[in-house]
């Protein structure tokens, strides 16, 4: 054995923060010391980790919405993944920002966490977000709960590639699942400083709404095909990242194809274990050359992958 | 203190530290776990299932929770044989375990050219016979459900496994899991595994259609531990004599119990019902140092129950009274 810190592990994690941004959205905030702390703060955008939330308490039932009280009673088993908003180191611990939306009974049991509550997280895992060389201008295009990693994204990006221009595109299906946290009444079509979440990065940003709700009405990815089209952006020195449904990652890789620009899209999957073992998170994947797919797995090959490589089926 | 209780484990003459396996296709071939626990400290190791040539798996989604419990359908994804030689045998010889290999087929043939190949490896302690995989259209579990095939299979593997153990793992999904065990045991099978998952479905009452791409999946986790108690407990009584003569403890054919083990509780139910070993399965997906924290529960077990070995708990199961009318 090295006295090399490692990469990734089981750490338990103190709970520092839960809060309620808008209806059914939240974000945790988890703290780690020792071998965790040195692990995470290593983590990139995009990476993910696996909470077992298993032995959380269920909140009294009064606070339980009536569309989840069915789901709510089953007993879960098995870890579930999240991507993270903000990683920030200090001294010795490292604080990790998991943005989460309560769907079913996991996230549901999330939301009682309270701080000084113990969490057994591993990660982080998978692979992140990549910056190549020499791009010029980011665009990052998210779907609803698709904001997490982009949001980590951001901060990295403005830290550490100061050059680099980045541009934040986010839809969602009416302004009530957008989330975010401050009041989104002032969202505009125009790109401007909107959102908070980025605008404190001195991130650009603008909004679509399938409804019209709040921004551009339609689709994220008509909303930035147009702006594209506006734009006589140099393909060559631009990325996009992506997160979000898989439709509209989908679509997302055929504009970044028709106009040649590098794209990266995360991806989800139903996982079990989430460290390679168990074979469940199967991504079909291009083969060069041929007509052939393989299956390569969201949480070891991706979770973020290159649009290119991924046989999406529209 | 715990260290003055002996749990070791003989298992079809292999010498085990202690009686606790990770299950196959809930550990890969090693190398994925271990960042996460130290697979040296366990008694043996399972791997994924091999086939003969690589296998592309099913498609998506490959899994769905259900109340404790979960469903797969993988589909025998794995990297082939060629590849296991190349690729995992050099990881599996760093295992001081013992490393049994899964192996999976659509026919005889199949089986037996995997095995041969791999007969003389010094790595390998024995082999799985996966006969009762429900996720795959030909072999697998129709293999594992016809008395008559189980003893082709077996022998015809048998012959070729040469001085290493085979095991064959066992489906619940028959009307009488004893009849297969025999099978197994009459084409020479050294030891027996059980149990492999249950076939299920999930629907999605909104589309009407099953949530799984492969439409059934096989039904892991604490969900099955009950029926996987019952069917060792069966087995051990029902077969294991038939063997030994008189002589059950730890005598006739070893089992290894699996279904739904995620504590050393559960682990010592097994023990108790007449496994010889144990094969932690699902509960790795969720902490993959389960198995290695089950092997000081059991010690402590032994420390209170002031148990000197564990041999005594296999199959001690008390007969309890049952009321005539």
């Amino acid at each position: 054995m090295t006295n090399e810190k490692p990469n990734r592990g089981v750490f338990d994690a103190v709970v520092i923060a839960n809060k309620q941004i808008r209806q059914r959205f939240y974000r945790l905030g988890l703290e780690f010391s020792g071998d965790g702390a040195a692990a995470f703060a290593k983590a990139k955008p995009g990476q993910f980790a696996e909470l077992d939330l298993s032995c959380i308490a269920l909140p009294a039932i009064e606070g339980i919405a009536e569309d989840l009280r069915d789901a709510a009673g089953r007993k879960i088993l098995l870890r579930r993944p999240f991507s993270f908003c903000d990683v920030s180191s200090q001294k010795e611990r490292t604080r990790v920002d998991i943005l989460y939306c309560v769907v079913g009974p996991a996230t549901l049991r999330m939301t009682t966490l309270s701080v000084g509550n113990s969490v057994s997280v591993i990660g982080p895992l998978g692979n992140g977000f990549r910056v190549p060389e020499g791009k010029k201008t980011a665009l990052l295009v998210i779907g609803g709960m698709g904001a997490g990693p982009l949001i980590h994204l951001a901060k990295v990006l403005t830290t550490n590639y100061p050059d680099i221009e980045v541009i934040v595109f986010a839809g969602a299906k009416t302004k009530w699942e957008l989330p975010f946290e401050k009041p989104l009444d002032e969202i505009s079509q125009q790109v401007g400083f909107s959102l908070h979440e980025f605008a404190k990065y001195g991130v650009e940003s603008l909004v679509a709404t399938d409804d019209g709700s709040a921004g551009y009405e339609g689709l994220i990815t008509d909303c930035f095909s147009k702006w594209l089209g506006q734009r006589s952006i140099s393909a060559k020195d631009t990325i996009i990242y992506s997160c979000g449904p898989e439709e509209m990652l989908a679509r997302m890789a055929r504009i970044a194809e028709e106009r040649g620009i590098d794209c990266q899209v995360s991806m989800e999957r139903q996982m079990a274990c989430g460290i390679g073992v168990c074979q469940s998170c199967a991504v079909e994947c291009k083969v060069e050359g041929s007509n052939e797919t393989i299956y390569k797995l969201c949480c070891e090959d991706g979770p973020v992958f290159d649009s290119r490589k991924v046989a999406f089926k529209l | 203190m715990t260290e003055t209780v002996d749990i070791s484990v003989d298992f079809a003459g292999l010498k085990l530290a202690n009686p606790v396996f990770v299950a196959s296709g809930t550990c890969g071939y090693a190398d994925e776990l271990a960042d996460f626990t130290d697979l040296n400290q366990l008694g043996g190791f399972i791997t994924k299932s091999i086939t003969l040539k690589p296998r592309k798996g099913n498609a998506t989604p490959r899994i769905v929770e259900t109340d404790s419990g979960m469903l797969n359908a993988i589909g025998l994804a794995n990297i082939g044989l060629d590849a296991f030689i190349q690729e995992k045998l050099s990881i599996l010889e760093k295992l001081t375990c013992a490393v049994f290999v899964s192996v999976a087929g659509e026919t005889i043939d199949d089986y037996v050219a995997v095995v041969q190949r791999l007969a003389t490896e010094q790595a390998i302690a024995g082999f799985e016979l996966n006969i009762s995989c429900p996720n795959v259209a030909k072999g697998g579990i129709s293999f594992g459900t016809e008395p008559a095939q189980v003893t082709e299979i077996t022998s015809a593997v048998k012959k070729a496994a040469g001085e290493k153990v085979l095991m064959v793992k066992l489906s619940p999904c028959v009307t009488d899991i004893s009849v297969i065990a025999r099978a197994a045991v009459e084409g020479g099978a050294d030891a027996l595994s059980l149990i492999n998952t249950f076939t299920a479905m999930v629907i999605d009452i909104e589309t009407r259609k099953p949530v799984l791409a492969n439409r059934t999946g096989g039904l892991s986790g604490p969900a099955i531990k009950p029926v996987a108690v019952y069917l060792v407990n069966k087995v051990y009584n029902e077969v294991t004599p038939l063997l030994a003569s008189g002589k059950r403890q730890g005598g006739g054919i070893p089992i290894l119990g699996i279904g739904g083990i995620r504590t050393a509780s559960d682990a010592i139910e097994f023990i108790i019902a007449g496994a010889s070993a144990i094969a932690v399965g699902t509960a790795n997906f969720i902490e993959p140092g389960c198995a290695v924290k089950i092997i000081e529960g059991i010690k402590k077990y032994c420390v209170r129950k002031e148990i000197k070995s564990i041999k005594e708990l296999i199959g001690s199961l008390e007969q309890g009274q049952i009321d005539s009318p």
